[in-house]
């Protein structure tokens, strides 16, 4: 039974080990030799896009996360609990406001790796390192696009809850006759 | 008696007793420079550092925070009926438009074609 286990132990160790070389290798192989040259002799206005880039979606993640925890925080969460005060059946609302807040974390914890994975990249010589600066530019640009996926997420949730309430107001409507 | 005649200046100072203040100063700076450590590891872990545009390279935009945008409150306590839940709809509404105003993110900035170092033999497949 123990060897049955380390021979699992072994194998996931492996596959791992394997994925991340093949992973790293298949970057690298998109590199032709023409692409490495223009990296090298691209590097500085490379560098000052990417500067750039990193600079306004900072300003963007301030201005937007503001706003997305503001719906979370002063709309979501204060009608819930006007209707739980109330003693009305908030538990779809809940529901929605939950998911909400956790596509919110998501959203928080995948700009962070972003973000640091930029920060990464900008710092890689690539005069002297165009491989290692492709395979980080690659792996923040799929971050990036997680971040999108998120935004999308956060949007898709806002909508969710105005349905929600849209649901609540008709039963409520229903229950208690008024108009 | 001739206990209480020994002068002081005679007395055996131990090590610790002899550098006491250069041990305070010491020990003062190791626990600022743990407690700076841990600040710092705070600020980096908890994703304080991202929203942080005082730092260097966001001189450019840290004057562009957005704050006339600002959410109104909705209060939490107060009586249900059609004329609250129609307020409160109202400002939601308001609050959803602008969120979704933005297509944050959206876009491939970090392709190699639009950072002009692409393989132009890739782009004929």
């Amino acid at each position: 039974m123990k060897i049955r286990i380390r021979l699992v132990l072994f194998a996931m160790i492996a596959a791992s080990l394997l994925s991340v070389f093949v992973l790293k290798n298949s970057y690298a192989a998109d590199l032709s030799s023409d692409q490495i040259t223009r990296i090298q002799a691209n590097c500085l206005s490379i560098k000052g896009s990417l500067n750039q880039l990193h600079a306004s979606d900072a300003l963007l993640r301030v201005n937007r996360g503001q706003i997305y925890e503001s719906v979370g925080t002063k709309l979501m969460d204060s009608f819930n609990s006007r209707l739980s005060n109330s003693g009305l059946d908030n538990k779809g609302l809940v529901s929605v406001a939950n998911e909400y807040q956790a596509a919110l974390t998501t959203f928080r914890m995948d700009y962070q790796a972003y973000e640091q994975q930029l920060s990464a990249t900008i710092r890689i010589d690539c005069t002297k390192d165009p491989t290692t600066f492709h395979n980080a530019l690659e792996d923040a640009r799929t971050k990036r696009s997680t971040v999108h996926d998120d935004v999308t997420h956060l949007n898709q949730y806002i909508d969710d809850y105005r349905s929600a309430v849209n649901d609540f107001m008709l039963n409520f409507e229903r229950v208690t006759g008024k108009n | 008696m001739s206990d209480e005649t020994t002068p002081a200046t005679e007395e055996q100072l131990s090590f610790w007793d002899e550098h006491r203040f250069m041990l305070l100063i010491i020990g003062t700076l190791v626990i600022a420079l743990v407690l700076v450590s841990v600040s710092i590891i705070i600020y980096k872990v908890s994703g304080s550092a991202q929203l942080d545009l005082s730092r260097p390279g966001y001189q450019s935009v840290s004057n562009k925070v957005d704050r006339t945008n600002l959410v109104t409150d909705y209060s939490a306590f107060g009586p249900v009926n059609k004329n609250t839940v129609n307020d409160f709809t109202t400002i939601y509404d308001s609050q959803a438009a602008k969120a979704k105003a933005v297509d944050a993110f959206n876009g491939d900035p970090l392709n190699p074609a639009v950072l002009e170092f692409s393989d132009p033999t890739a782009s004929t497949e």
